[in-house]
């Protein structure tokens, strides 16, 4: 890739990240929400890996890093279920907003979001879809451009 | 002016995880220095106003959420991206 690209590209994928974390955090009262956010902060990885290549790349995301981020995203979205499912009787239940008044005070306050709109649970729950999207797709992409290696160096081997 | 809690604190610590991945390779001939982030910093910064209050808070006259989404970046490469 050239220069030009290689100075644009890692600021431009910065900005892009945080558009894609923009548009998690608005989740619960605009348009997207953790997927589709975190697919933007996929996207921002992606065009860094595509122009740096897997090892010049600024954003390393190593193998630890995305099993820690997929596990903690799909085990707190189950956590927050199951507080729902402990507090009230149903999985999901929105303990936070707490329509059917099944919960006491205290447990509507913590599990409130503190913003005007006070969703409940909602955006946490588009935080962590958030934190699984960006690391899945990145994934992917990173498996890809490994297999493509791979097979670039077998390739060259049979010539050889 | 009050400041909503939320998307600040989850926006800082969503931009906090990213920060702390981003690393300077030594091999890479492309190293961006402090001065790059300080670029970017300002560029944000004139994003979050143009964005203006989103979604629909009334607390800042720019995007609180995609501010300290940037501050989170910085303040991640700045204590683990080494």
């Amino acid at each position: 890739m050239s220069t030009i690209l290689k100075i644009f590209v890692f600021p431009a994928s910065l900005l892009i990240m945080c558009l894609g974390i923009l548009t998690i955090l608005g989740g619960h009262i605009t348009p997207g929400g953790g997927f589709q956010g975190g697919a933007m902060i996929a996207g921002g990885f992606i065009f860094c890996a595509v122009v740096y290549g897997l090892k010049e790349n600024p954003l390393n995301f190593s193998h630890s890093f995305m099993a820690a981020m997929e596990s903690i995203g799909a085990l707190t979205y189950i956590f927050i279920g199951l507080a729902g499912l402990v507090f009230s009787g149903f999985f999901l239940y929105n303990l936070g907003v707490d329509l059917n008044n099944l919960v006491p005070a205290f447990i509507q306050n913590i599990f409130d979001y503190p913003d005007p709109i006070h969703a409940g649970i909602i955006p946490y729950l588009n935080l962590m879809v958030g934190l699984k999207v960006l690391v899945g797709l990145s994934a992917v992409v990173i498996a890809f451009m490994q297999f493509n290696h791979v097979r670039e160096n077998d390739d060259s081997d049979q010539d050889a | 002016m009050l400041l909503y809690i939320g998307p600040t604190l989850f926006g800082f610590l969503m931009g906090f995880i990213l920060g702390t991945r981003i690393k300077n390779n030594p091999e890479s001939k492309i190293n961006f220095p402090i001065s790059s982030y300080l670029v970017v910093v300002l560029v944000a910064l004139f994003m979050a106003w143009q964005i203006g209050p989103f979604p629909y808070y009334t607390d800042l006259p720019l995007a609180s959420g995609f501010l300290a989404a940037i501050i989170g970046i910085v303040a991640g490469k700045i204590i683990f991206g080494r």
